[in-house]
């Protein structure tokens, strides 16, 4: 069974989740250009890809590898109502429990993921482990591009295509963006696809910003046997907030004063009026 | 007595540890980063094929995929020598093996991850590279894991079984080849954290761990035809330890000798300084083992005696203070 949303509901998700972003970034600063950019793989991942079990909580199991991106599941999970947009607005408080970057075993988080470059393996772990146990539960692990430059990464990524994990799905972040700046001049990490495809896998590259894209490209990588599948997605800092883009297109990390919150909130707010009227077309 | 009478050798005791185990609990995958053979992992490896998995030349990988093999519900037994699993891995380690469980993290108990060294310390030829002299003091500098370093085939596997019940990040060092069973398996019961009482005397005090213990004994029986009194302490777990026994042993004895095939730097000397000191006005106690210096390579007859490790130069130091 899996959940059916319409292209349209997915969007308001999207929508919703790029407000919990700014929301909760608002307080602090943080890593609110990446959890804007990621919402509609966050919409089409947690709303329809992944499979809920009868606990409340999902069959399916997502690992994140890059803790820079806890904001978007945060803001997914604030949508589900599996955590208080309340205590999300502590994050990064002192003495809050709501880490930037959080610990494994916080609800929603696999693994301890502010080291970076540990999830390709961890996730290939996982996914062996459950088809050795017979478990028809598919992985999916989101890292960065910044990650390809982890030589982990593809210790991890050479033993899924070696074991042919094809209940294995990466999704990477591959926004260009890292610390120092663009990753083709830090590191390049391009070609992506065909260096995957070299390690045994399956590869789609897609925006990462069109949700029936990516509902599309997630049964193409269910549909995929013997291999592994990853998605490159290309998304952009600020992907579906214009006006943050413009102002503020290197953000790597957002601090509390650097960005008008308020005009970006009046344009998700703008955006999802919108898709609402086109819901009741 | 917890020790056996005339000592006989176990050819490759992990070997049968690790298939007794997989061949009883059908959860345990021992993992190998291509050194199988070399860890004698080889009856799991053709027996139980389903329960090894080997990750290829990638200690990194090693522990990471280890640590998502627990998550997925399995116990991985990861196997390495001791220089790669720690020093080469050691974020994958702290990181990916050591932060789901205990306090201070968001579980009490999590999944169990076990990593076990062979060869440690400098019971590897090849100088350098191969040999592990530090890798009990930075797994000891993680919190909330277990560090075991075992004596013998015995105690060895009794840390192996006792491990896969326990949550978290267990260290293990391994022994490879020829190993005198000097435990007396129908006596020794190990339980984690005890401390072992192998000799009991006055004056000097020796508290050895792993290697080590085999060399303290070694010496003790030297010191015994010499007519030098002393004890011997086995601590095969370096954490969590129960420091009350190692100070209850260490302020009986006029003096004490920490032995171990590490560095004196971090491991089991560093331990019982620790302990000692917290309290205050305790015994002298003098550090052997590895110096803070690279070691020589070669056999390890040759390198224990080029570093005064020998049983005769360990005997002669130790009759000396007794004197």
């Amino acid at each position: 069974m899996r959940r059916t949303q319409s292209i349209n509901d997915l969007d308001i998700i999207a929508a919703k989740i790029r407000a919990h972003v700014l929301e909760i970034c608002r307080q602090r600063g943080g890593y609110a250009a990446q959890g804007v950019a990621l919402a509609d793989i966050a919409a089409a991942l947690y709303f329809d890809e992944l499979r809920p079990d009868n606990d409340g909580w999902f069959y399916d199991r997502f690992v994140l590898s890059n803790g820079h991106d806890a904001i978007m599941t945060y803001a997914a999970l604030a949508e589900t109502g599996h955590y208080s947009i309340e205590d999300l607005r502590t994050i990064n408080a002192d003495g809050s429990w709501v880490d930037q970057s959080p610990i494994e075993g916080q609800l929603g988080f696999e693994m301890t993921a502010g080291s970076l470059g540990q999830g390709a393996s961890q996730s290939a772990g996982l996914a062996w482990a459950l088809r050795q146990k017979g478990s028809d539960q598919r992985v999916y692990c989101l890292f960065s591009d910044g990650e390809l430059q982890e030589g982990n990464t593809w210790e991890g990524a050479m033993f899924a295509g070696h074991q042919k994990l094809d209940n294995l799905c990466y999704i990477i972040d591959n926004n260009d963006m890292q610390a120092s700046g663009h990753a083709a001049d830090v590191m390049a990490v391009e070609p992506v696809p065909e260096k995957f495809e070299a390690f045994g896998f399956a590869s789609r590259r897609i925006s990462g910003t069109d949700t029936r894209e990516l509902v599309d490209t997630f049964a193409e990588a269910r549909a995929t046997k013997g291999k592994p599948f990853v998605m490159i997605c290309d998304t952009r800092l600020w992907d579906g907030i214009d006006c943050l883009q413009r102002a503020l297109p290197m953000a790597h990390y957002t601090a509390k004063g650097a960005v008008d919150w308020d005009a970006g909130v009046a344009e998700i707010a703008a955006t999802l009026a919108t898709l609402e009227a086109s819901r009741h077309d | 007595m917890l020790l056996n009478g005339p000592i006989s050798f176990d050819p490759a005791p992990f070997d049968d540890i690790s298939f007794d185990l997989a061949s009883r609990r059908k959860d345990v995958v021992i993992m190998s980063a291509d050194l199988s053979k070399y860890c004698q992992v080889v009856r799991v490896k053709t027996e139980l094929p389903d329960q090894h998995l080997d990750v290829g030349m990638a200690e990194q990988n090693l522990l990471s995929v280890a640590a998502g093999v627990a998550k997925g519900g399995y116990i991985p037994i990861a196997t390495c020598f001791a220089c790669y699993i720690t020093r080469r891995a050691y974020d994958q380690m702290m990181i990916c093996m050591g932060t789901g469980s205990g306090p201070g993290t968001n579980r009490e108990a999590g999944p169990t991850n076990i990593a076990v060294g062979f060869t440690p310390g400098i019971a590897n030829p090849a100088r350098i590279h191969h040999q592990a002299a530090e890798d009990l003091g930075m797994v000891r500098a993680i919190p909330n894991a277990t560090v075991i370093d075992p004596m013998d085939p015995t105690d060895f596997r009794a840390a192996v079984n006792a491990a896969v019940d326990l949550p978290g990040l267990i260290y293990i060092r391994g022994h490879r080849g020829d190993t005198p069973r000097l435990l007396d398996p129908e006596k020794f019961t190990f339980e984690l954290g005890k401390t072992y009482r192998l000799k009991e005397g006055k004056g000097i005090g020796i508290i050895a761990t792993g290697h080590g213990t085999q060399w303290a004994l070694e010496a003790s029986r030297l010191l015994e035809n010499q007519g030098v009194d002393h004890s011997l302490l086995h601590v095969p777990t370096l954490k969590p330890v129960r420091e009350h026994e190692v100070a209850a042993f260490a302020f009986a004895h006029n003096q004490i000798v920490t032995v171990e095939n590490h560095q004196i730097v971090t491991g089991l000397g560093s331990l019982v300084t620790e302990i000692v000191s917290d309290i205050g006005r305790g015994p002298r106690i003098t550090r052997m083992g590895l110096p803070n210096r690279w070691a020589p390579g070669g056999t390890l007859s040759h390198i224990r005696q080029a570093l005064g490790l020998d049983a005769e130069t360990m005997a002669r130091r130790i009759a000396e203070m007794a004197a």
